[in-house]
């Protein structure tokens, strides 16, 4: 990747799901700050350390707080959230500020190229390209960085 | 005879002449008289001439029907049966009937002579003289109040039951409800744990070296990641019933190229859109995946690209699944061979699939052949 790794911060619940994420991100070029078990610890965190992104589960420590926890996280530090979960259909309509959502369960292909995706994204202020397989935009974000109603590759 | 407001003696002592001269006529004889005077439906006979149509024969009937005795009966209009609850649109039309001179039939509220109330069926009709004129009015009355009773009945019964109807629907939808979130659950859970899998062969394998071991652990993950991409997108279509496989392959084509590092390998799609059971799609994806991954592994020495190509199609009876190359080809005739391979006959079996392995000149070519079962 460039010169200056991404920021991090995993908010998942499942430890060895986090733990192979974190070695993901390294083998990306990325920077894990954190990880977050539970809404009020995700944004404790994403106050404190002030992370680029913030990949959350929707299922927590606490039950179903991850939506919870994003808006929250969009609201009070602007940091950028993006969803990994099984439960795509669930979310709200806008997301709930966050800029999109990788489906459960993901591959290593997958995670990569959507996390290389997004960086671009928020380095450059504009996609790339289209998403790639496995990653889709909300609506907000895919109109930011200029993808219009084309959110969703396949 | 005092009988209410609004009647004069003179009117009543006309009827009762015009009574009198009935009964004296001859037809107050034979037997079409006795039927009339005998019979069990109520009847009445008015006199038009005189002032507010007055009753001037009524039969037995009438009289046990009504409670009244002859003399309080005739020289009076029958609305003297009428009462508080009677419907007065009802009234309104039978009135409307008699001045126009027309035949009516109507159900009443009447009230005995007692008070009582009955439901009265009445039919009126005018009788007309050789000219034409109107002179009387011939009615008939029956008590339908069983029949009204059992129509009120049957109304609560309907309405009662469509409550019932409503609360069931009630109940039903809630429970469909609780059996949906149920399956979202459950369908979370599998692919939380499907994940949970996958991340626990790629924590081993980062910590393997030997080079066999490492390429068995590949092996079990790319096969783990086939039944996750199946999870991943089952339960996403409105049918849960049905699997799109040829989205299935483009996902894991996907996966599997990126994680392959071959830059000289190319992949060619050609397919066509398929549903198949949801029971068979994870066998059927491992047998894709199996079939695919043989190829990328083998067909392709480092340095030597190429092409795989992926065909999906449907004839009728049977879909047809390609998957061939453009490589090596087959190093020793086509017998199976390798864990791999042993996976693809045994599910092959299961699905009553036919697999057919030849040389693609140069390369392999490997075909299957997936019975429809009501299939899309």
């Amino acid at each position: 990747m460039s010169v200056q790794p991404l920021e991090i911060l995993i908010v998942e619940d499942e430890v060895l799901l986090a733990t192979e994420l974190e070695y993901l991100l390294r083998e990306l070029g990325c920077h894990t700050v954190g990880t977050a078990m539970n809404a009020d610890e995700a944004v404790a965190m994403a106050e404190a350390l002030n992370p680029d992104l913030a990949l959350v589960d929707v299922h927590l420590e606490d039950g179903p707080t991850g939506v919870d926890a994003a808006r929250r996280i969009k609201a009070d530090c602007g940091g950028v959230v993006l969803f990994m979960t099984a439960n795509v259909k669930r979310l709200p309509e806008d997301f709930a500020g966050a800029c999109g959502v990788i489906g459960k369960p993901y591959s290593e292909h997958g995670v990569k190229t959507a996390i290389a995706f997004v960086d671009a994204c928020l380095r450059k202020g504009s996609a790339p390209g289209l998403p790639p397989v496995g990653l889709q935009l909300s609506p907000a974000y895919a109109a930011r960085w200029g993808l219009g109603d084309l959110a969703r590759a396949g | 005879m005092n009988v209410g407001s609004g009647d004069q003696m003179t009117d009543f002592s006309q009827a009762i002449s015009a009574a009198d001269a009935l009964a004296s006529t001859r037809y107050a004889e034979g037997p079409f008289a006795a039927a009339i005077r005998d019979t069990r439906v109520a009847m009445i006979v008015t006199d038009v001439s005189l002032d507010d149509n007055p009753i001037i024969f009524a039969n037995n009937a009438f009289l046990r029907l009504t409670g009244y005795t002859r003399d309080e009966v005739i020289g009076r209009n029958c609305r003297f049966l009428q009462g508080v609850d009677t419907d007065p649109i009802e009234q309104a039309r039978l009135r409307a009937a008699i001045g126009a001179g027309q035949d009516i039939a109507c159900e009443l509220l009447n009230y005995r002579k007692d008070g009582s109330t009955f439901w009265n069926a009445l039919y009126l009709s005018p009788v007309r003289d050789g000219a034409g004129t109107i002179t009387h009015f011939f009615g008939s009355q029956l008590d339908i109040s069983d029949k009204k009773r059992i129509e009120v009945q049957l109304n609560e019964r309907q309405s009662d039951l469509e409550q019932l109807v409503a609360l069931r629907t009630q109940e039903l939808t809630k429970a469909l409800a609780q059996k949906t979130a149920l399956l979202h659950e459950v369908d979370h859970r599998v692919k939380n744990n499907l994940q949970l899998i996958s991340s626990l062969l790629l924590l081993q394998n980062r910590r393997v070296t030997d080079l066999a071991v490492k390429g068995a652990l590949r092996g079990m993950l790319e096969r783990v990641g086939a039944i996750a991409t199946v999870h991943r997108r089952l339960f996403q279509s409105d049918d849960v019933e049905r699997f799109d496989v040829s989205a299935f392959v483009r996902d894991l084509v996907s996966d599997m190229m990126g994680g392959s590092g071959r830059e000289d390998i190319r992949v060619r799609l050609d397919l066509e859109r398929v549903d198949v059971a949801a029971a068979k799609a994870a066998p059927l994806a491992l047998v894709i995946s199996e079939l695919f991954s043989n190829a990328l592994r083998h067909a392709f020495p480092p340095g030597h690209g190429g092409e795989i190509f992926l065909g999906i199609s449907r004839d009728d009876s049977e879909f047809r699944i390609e998957i061939a190359d453009n490589g090596v080809g087959l190093a020793k005739p086509a017998t199976s061979s390798g864990f791999g391979l042993t996976i693809v006959q045994l599910l092959c079996q299961q699905l009553k699939a036919r697999n057919e392995t030849s040389s693609a000149d140069p390369g392999v070519r490997v075909v299957i052949h997936l019975p429809v079962n009501g299939a899309h």
